[in-house]
């Protein structure tokens, strides 16, 4: 088990030679934006990075051109982005949560859903999502990561002038049948307190009221959750 | 333009004849110009697939990822910015980001549960520094990498050319997650410094 926290400002490095996980790079990407001197720092250090990519070079087979020639002859380009055009029934769900846009790709990833539900679960994760960039637009934003044994991975986003954190998880294994993963905040005498259930294996969860807390941990718990732990985490995260 | 100059620089080290630079070219393919891409092609695609195969090695699987690559080049020309970067820049971004994008998906499928053990300590950083200083016309990336410490020159290189993640760097180097983030940085930072690059 290993841990870190971070602020998002000094992911740069990692972010410009491509050392970050899918939930970090997507949770710094949507940070950009909001932070100017990320975006120019980002920008010399990936055309820095870039140069180390120069210096590698080897000649790809011969035949390879023509059939990279022939394929994109018959591809479509995407079409240029264009200046803001007012397109009020769409364009504002999509300019205020194009940060959000992005996460959904990134954390859904894996996420299998029936088409009937479709329409139920974009609703909630706008409302959840709309909520993640606020957070990243915070001052204090901080990401923190964990990493399980499986493999697994844990990101928070914990705003302590909001009292409250964003919770993100990957590759974590089923917990079975009639079990499910709980969030704990542990407080600094050591005592944890519930920060909710994950409602699946790769969706957000919010946890309000962190007062305090110096640890955020996961178990796996009897459906429905614990008063009180009754498993060992498979991971933890410092929030202080 | 300094951007403008090592542009021309990397075409020079093709053996083609210096003509429009790949930020010329890349502007017309935005256009729909398939005679550009194919200069492009030309003036890039050693650069491209010598990246992809440092990274991916293996070479059907570094052919896949090239042609793919070379592919979004052309789809996505339209949405290169010039003002945001040189365009060599951006192709060899785009195409280091699915070279990880592939080995760590391959990754995931096969051994999620075996990660240490795919950690590979054997391989160390001077084969990486060997590749490089093979390249006569890299003087400037080996001379600068020679001003890196250890640690940033292994935690940069180690991220770069094996596609590793940073827990992955923190850990063949034994140092912690924190440390690994803030030596990538910096390393790159005096790197950045040393080539001069203004982004």
């Amino acid at each position: 088990m290993r841990t870190t926290s971070a602020d998002l400002h000094t992911l740069t490095g990692a972010y410009a030679v491509n050392a970050l996980s899918d939930i970090e790079r997507t949770a710094f990407e949507a940070h950009l934006p909001r932070c100017e001197s990320c975006a120019v720092e980002v920008a010399e250090l990936t055309s820095t990075a870039s140069r180390l990519g120069l210096a590698v070079e080897f000649a790809p087979p011969p035949q390879l051109r023509a059939r990279v020639l022939a394929a994109a002859a018959e591809t479509r380009q995407v079409p240029p982005r264009t200046a803001r055009v007012p397109n009020p029934s769409r364009k504002r769900w999509a300019g205020g949560l194009l940060a959000a846009a992005c996460l959904v790709a990134a954390v859904f990833v894996t996420v299998q859903y029936t088409e009937s539900s479709q329409d139920r679960q974009l609703a909630q994760l706008a409302s959840e999502y709309g909520r993640f960039s606020d957070f990243l637009s915070t001052p204090d934003a901080k990401l923190v990561n964990g990493t399980a044994p499986n493999g697994a991975t844990g990101t928070a986003v914990v705003s302590a002038s909001r009292d409250e954190a964003l919770f993100l998880a990957k590759g974590l294994p089923d917990p079975g049948d009639d079990r499910a993963y709980q969030i704990w905040l542990i407080d600094s005498s050591g005592v944890p307190h519930s920060g909710g259930l994950l409602d699946s294996r790769s969706a957000p969860v919010v946890v309000n009221g962190l007062s305090g807390a110096q640890t955020v941990a996961l178990t796996v718990e009897p459906r429905g959750g614990s008063a009180k732990p009754t498993t060992d985490p498979v991971m933890a995260m410092p929030l202080a | 333009m300094p951007e403008r100059e090592r542009a021309l620089q990397s075409l020079q080290s093709t053996p083609r004849d210096v003509g429009p630079t790949a930020d010329d070219l890349l502007a017309l393919v935005a256009r729909g110009d398939e005679a550009a891409f194919e200069r492009l092609y030309d003036v890039v695609s050693g650069s491209v697939f010598g990246l992809i195969r440092r990274v991916v090695r293996d070479q059907a699987q570094s052919e896949e990822v090239f042609q793919e690559v070379m592919l979004e080049v052309w789809r996505t020309a339209t949405r290169f910015d010039p003002e945001r970067g040189s365009a060599t820049t951006w192709i060899l971004t785009l195409t280091h980001r699915r070279a990880v994008d592939r080995v760590r998906s391959a990754q995931a499928a096969s051994h999620r549960e075996d990660r240490a053990a795919r950690l590979d300590p054997a391989r160390p950083f001077d084969e990486v520094s060997e590749q490089v200083n093979g390249k006569l016309e890299q003087r400037q990336v080996r001379r600068c990498l020679s001003f890196l410490t250890e640690l940033q020159r292994e935690s940069v290189l180690l991220a770069y050319y094996q596609g590793y993640s940073y827990p992955e760097v923190a850990s063949l180097l034994g140092i912690p997650l924190g440390t690994v983030k803030t030596r990538m940085r910096d390393g790159l930072i005096r790197l950045r410094d040393c080539m001069g690059v203004t982004g």
